[in-house]
């Protein structure tokens, strides 16, 4: 089965002024690791939020883990269950602890407080943060903040990972490290990992790299995009 | 952590706004409960006034009209038909003549049942209440001073020889000068046993005395006459009526005045949070849950007001109210009243900014910055 499926999506913005995302079709295999990249305001966020049903599509067909998220009404269900999201900036609550943030995802599911306090402490000694956990999130470095929303992502056991800039804020030693993480992580558990990021560098340690331009895929990575020429 | 923990550390993520928010709030419960107190307190004290003891109003002969010592006297089957009027509690007769007493030449001499003083509104300050029929008369304080009798001596009443048992007080002036005996001996005295002049009313409690005395009229008018005090009653009560009036005006200030708080306070939380909830969205929070949050936290705010305005308005009422001579009354109502009306304004207040919330799209919450 396919992670994701989209056909002929179209997204704009004030009322029809800004064309974000001009048809775009893109499949995406169960436990492939895809990064797209494009430059600025090429639609990557736009596409990504799409996947994680934050945003709603003009026209076209997009399929996610099993759901049609045109038809689905319980989005919020969906999200909570299928997708973990990562931010270039990690969005940490500030005024509760980094282990109470991990738990932020769980109140969706039916868990009492004990599970979910060792269930996060034990994604957070996944990061290797396991001795941070009752600190504010403001006492930790960029790279540990965006190691514990990582950890956040994972907290209902997601099976697709989208990732939307997550080293655009950190220096290249750290981004590493976090980008090392996450293919981990992707191995591991086999989960689907999605990064949008502008810088070849990171497109490049996917298994396969999508090019955006203009809200349109100029570059699959694989023959799809040859063969629908071919079809026209 | 439980969702509750969360909400609970929410709302004082910016102190300053919430503690205003709380103090605004504060205000108005404290004034809610201490004029509640008060208000109650007087309410109170006046049930007491005209309710223990004393009697509502009294019953005289037609021909006497307002004077309640008069002369004219009603036939003694009156009380009997008096106390089955529909809200009277009890009717109590008293018989009041002109006769020589002691020194003086005429003077009152009242005749009551030794059975019920209370509602003749005495009690007795020395000695004990005299028997039935007996030559044995009581004096009240005033009368006994003038003329010097004490417990023990003896005092001649309409030519006979009386044993003074006992001395009483009195809030009624009119009665603190007089001489009692028993019912059945001035009836004795007068040699006109089936006579009485005046009969006390007391109406059942929660019964408006007015009605009462209104209904005895339409029905024994012909014959009889009520006697009331009836205008001080009401007076007092529209007294009370306009402090209860106040009350509710306060409190429906109070619930607008901090409505419009907590919605600001609110409103600037969720503006300052918008990233914040977009993450949530994003993790898959309900929308009811999100409302949950923050109308939760507007909650929080209002009911920590209501504690603290609670604990302010009842402490100052308790200290303060006694030197200014007033008595006040804290019942649960009032309390409960004033946690209702800080759940309402929370409920209220938090409602327009949680469906402002909810409302977001997530992907603008996410881009805000
Ligand atoms: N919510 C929105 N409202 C208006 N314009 C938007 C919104 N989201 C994205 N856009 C516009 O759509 C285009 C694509 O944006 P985006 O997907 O964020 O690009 P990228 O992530 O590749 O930089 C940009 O021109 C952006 O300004
Ligand atoms: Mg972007």
């Amino acid at each position: 089965m396919n992670a994701v499926e989209i056909n002929g999506l179209y997204k704009s913005y004030e009322d029809g002024k800004i064309k974000a995302l001009n048809g775009i079709n893109l499949t995406i295999a169960e436990g492939e690791f895809v990064s797209i990249i494009g430059p600025s305001g090429s639609g990557k966020s736009t596409l990504l939020n799409m996947l994680g049903a934050l945003d709603v599509p003009d026209s076209g067909s997009i399929t996610v883990a099993g759901q049609d998220l045109k038809s689905s009404k319980k989005l919020n269900e969906f999200r909570a269950e299928s997708i973990g999201f990562i931010f270039q900036l990690h969005n940490l609550i500030p005024n509760i602890s980094v282990v109470e943030n991990i738990e932020i995802p769980m109140f969706t599911q039916k868990m009492s407080s004990n599970e979910m306090r060792s269930r996060a402490l034990k994604l957070l000694d996944d990061v290797g943060l396991k001795d941070k956990a009752d600190m504010k999130p403001n006492k930790l470095s960029g790279g540990e903040r965006q190691r514990v929303a990582i950890a956040r992502a994972l907290a209902n056991d997601p099976s697709i990972i989208l990732a939307d800039e997550p080293t655009g804020s950190l220096d290249s030693k750290t981004s590493s490290k976090i980008l090392k993480q996450l293919i981990d992580l992707h191995e591991d558990k086999n989960v689907t990992l999605i990064i949008v990021t502008h810088d070849m560098d990171v497109a490049k340690l996917a298994d396969r790299v999508v090019e955006v331009l203009d809200g349109e895929i100029i570059s699959a990575g694989d023959d799809s995009l040859i063969n629908s020429k071919i079809d026209v | 952590m439980s969702f509750l923990k969360f909400i609970l550390k929410n709302p004082f993520r910016r102190k300053n706004s919430a503690i205003l928010a709380i103090v605004g709030i504060a205000i108005g419960i404290i004034v809610i409960v201490a004029l509640g107190g008060i208000t109650d307190g007087l309410v109170n004290t006046f049930e007491d006034t005209i309710h223990a003891g004393g009697a509502d109003f009294q019953i005289s002969g037609k021909e006497t009209g307002d004077s309640a010592y008069g002369t004219n006297t009603i036939n003694a089957s009156w009380t009997d038909k008096i106390a089955k009027v529909e809200g009277v509690d009890s009717a109590y007769p008293i018989y009041v003549v002109m006769t020589s007493v002691g020194d003086d030449y005429r003077n009152i001499l009242i005749g009551i049942d030794p059975a019920g003083t209370s509602l003749a509104d005495i009690s007795m300050k020395e000695g004990r209440i005299m028997e039935d029929g007996e030559n044995e008369a009581i004096l009240g304080e005033i009368y006994a001073d003038d003329n010097d009798y004490n417990v023990g001596d003896e005092i001649k009443i309409d030519g006979e020889e009386f044993k003074i048992v006992g001395i009483y007080e009195t809030g009624d002036s009119n009665m603190a000068g007089g001489v009692f005996t028993s019912i059945s001996k001035v009836g004795e005295l007068m040699d006109d046993e089936d006579s009485i002049s005046n009969i006390y009313v007391k109406v059942k409690k929660g019964v408006d005395a007015q009605e009462v005395a209104d209904r005895i009229d339409a029905k024994y008018g012909d014959d009889i006459t009520t006697v009331t005090s009836v205008m001080e009653m009401s007076q007092m009560a529209d007294m009370l009526n306009m402090l209860q009036a106040s009350t509710w005006a306060i409190s429906l200030l109070a619930i607008v005045v901090g409505g419009l708080g907590i919605i600001n306070t609110m409103l600037m939380s969720v503006f300052e949070r918008t990233r914040e909830i977009g993450v949530l969205k994003a993790v898959g929070w309900s929308n009811k849950r999100i409302l949950g949050m923050i109308v939760g936290e507007s909650l929080v705010i209002t009911i920590i007001s209501a504690i603290i305005g609670s604990l302010i308005g009842f402490a100052a009422c308790t200290f303060l109210g006694p030197q200014m001579g007033i008595d006040p009354l804290f019942t649960p109502k009032i309390f409960i009243q004033a946690f209702a009306i800080a759940i309402a304004v929370g409920i209220i207040g938090g409602l327009y900014p949680a469906i402002k919330a909810v409302k977001l799209p997530p992907t603008e919450a996410l881009r805000y910055e």
